[in-house]
């Protein structure tokens, strides 16, 4: 299990040990944590899922992939360097304790 | 084990009529059942629904025989998969990002709005689904795709026999005939507009497809057009009749939606209560099973969304609009790769602009009487009319 931490637009924080191989969306999803969506199920066609990784953390959750690039211009937040569709990124053991932030609207 | 139960009662015409007391039950009794009239395996729970059109590999779009091939001359973004499928959607993508619908629309759909609730009458009774759901719908549609030279009416009338004609299983060639002429009358506009939307580049469907650094084909941009004209007018136009209907018939929770300025969450509440689009079909690619049926290759099963979207493991009185629900995890749009991807526009055109207009300006409206509204539909539904009294 890796911890994941989600830090909602509002300040609450919501701490959830998750089984690696999940993603941070369907993780969030999973435990009813409010501010992530995910409505197209992590095909990556809807953009509801951005998130913010924390700047620590975004060495070790790696490149946005190929077309995640295109879909986050369709986020309905501000897309910073630190965005990424939580689909896209998988729990490894590598990122035990990752913090994520949540934007203030995903649709 | 076992093949699912076969249904040899159930009729389309029923489903047309009312489909929910139906849905209500196979969810109860057997929610993986294939029903003989509609000659597809219906899935009616929220986890299988989901589950289906997450998987794209075992469960396919790519079935270029049916009806929507004639009905569009064309092999559509719809009904493909993968690579192919990702291509033509993210060709059109671009247009219809809610940052484009913001800082490109949002003033000229405001606009629009108040231009056609201005011209409603006061004091009489008034069809809200004919004069306002429907056209506004296609006004707005026929700027973002890039071809407001189209009137309302052909916008319409288009984006109808198109329907009709993807819908045409039956495949009567009278049908064929209407969206044929529906097609030519759509592609003489297009040739016509073409050169324009190069010149003058824009953050239209039609010009950022057209001047895309490697443009899709020549055909698959009229596809998407079409594609688009089908299934962008009907689904804004119903989903706004659904969700002036549940308001008015609800002025406790229309009273609190205005408190509250929740229009969002009563448009949310609205599709999940009735999806405008209701069902969808996937081709099975191999053998596989579902909620403990074997389930052949070469089948077709057709996700209900809109059973999914009451479906009581789901939801507290799903049958009822409610607008303050905790959770409304809908699937009216759909999820996978074919998740709807006119989404963003629809909920912020309905949701963000018309529905608080609406009310700003006529906050006395009322409907004539609940029981004149009449519903329709098994692919696509809403009402097909909604008398109301505006003051």
């Amino acid at each position: 299990m890796v911890k994941v931490i989600y830090i909602a637009a509002d300040g609450t924080r919501t701490e959830i040990d998750a089984p690696e191989g999940e993603s941070v969306m369907r993780v969030a999803l999973a435990n009813d944590v409010e501010g992530i969506v995910g409505e197209c199920g992590g095909a990556m066609m809807c953009a509801t899922c951005h998130c913010y990784v924390e700047p620590d953390w975004a060495g070790r959750t790696g490149e946005r992939v190929s077309g995640e690039e295109d879909m986050l211009e369709g986020a309905a937040s501000e897309v910073t360097q630190y965005s990424r569709l939580s689909c896209q990124i998988p729990l490894t053991g590598a990122l035990d304790g990752l913090v994520v932030r949540l934007p203030e609207d995903q649709i | 084990m076992p093949l699912a139960p076969l249904d040899e009662t159930i009729t389309i015409t029923q489903l047309i009529d009312d489909p929910y007391p139906i849905y209500r039950r196979l969810r109860a009794e057997a929610p993986v059942m294939r029903v003989a009239s509609v000659k597809r395996t219906l899935l009616t729970k929220a986890d299988l629904t989901r589950a289906v059109k997450d998987n794209p590999l075992l469960f396919s779009s790519n079935d270029p025989n049916t009806p929507m091939r004639p009905a569009l001359r064309a092999h559509t973004l719809m009904r493909k998969d993968g690579p192919e499928h990702m291509a033509e959607r993210m060709a059109m993508m671009p247009a219809f990002s809610p940052k484009r619908i913001q800082t490109d629309w949002a003033p000229l759909y405001e606009q629009l709005a108040q231009d056609y609730i201005a011209r409603l009458p006061r004091g009489e009774v008034v069809d809200l689904f004919a004069t306002l759901c429907g056209p506004l719908a296609a006004r707005i549609l026929a700027h973002i795709l890039g071809i407001p030279e189209a009137t309302d009416a052909e916008m319409q009338r288009w984006s109808q026999r198109i329907i009709d004609g993807a819908g045409n299983f039956g495949w009567k060639p009278e049908l064929f005939a209407l969206s044929d002429e529906a097609n030519d009358e759509m592609d003489a506009l297009f040739d016509r507009l073409a050169p324009q939307r190069i010149a003058d580049a824009d953050g239209t469907a039609y010009s950022v497809m057209l001047t895309a650094a490697n443009p899709i084909p020549m055909s698959q941009i009229y596809a998407n057009l079409k594609i688009a004209i089908g299934g962008g007018i009907n689904e804004p136009r119903d989903a706004l009749a659904t969700v002036l209907f549940g308001l008015l018939d609800n002025p406790d929770q229309l009273a609190e939606v205005r408190a509250q300025e929740a229009w969002g969450k009563a448009f949310e509440e609205a599709i999940r209560w009735v999806a405008p689009i209701q069902v969808s079909s996937r081709l099975v690619t191999e053998d596989t099973e579902l909620g403990g049926f074997d389930i052949p290759k070469g089948e077709t099963v057709m996700t209900v969304q809109a059973s999914a979207n009451r479906d009581e493991d789901l939801y507290e009185n799903g049958e009822e609009f409610f607008v303050f629900r905790d959770k409304n995890p809908h699937q009216a749009f759909g999820n996978g790769p074919h998740h709807c991807a006119g989404a963003h526009i629809a909920r912020r055109t309905v949701g963000k602009i018309i529905l608080p207009m609406l009310f700003d300006r006529f906050p006395d409206m009322r409907l004539v009487d609940r029981d004149l509204v009449a519903w329709k539909g098994f692919g696509f539904r809403g009402p097909i009319n909604l008398p109301v009294i505006l003051n």
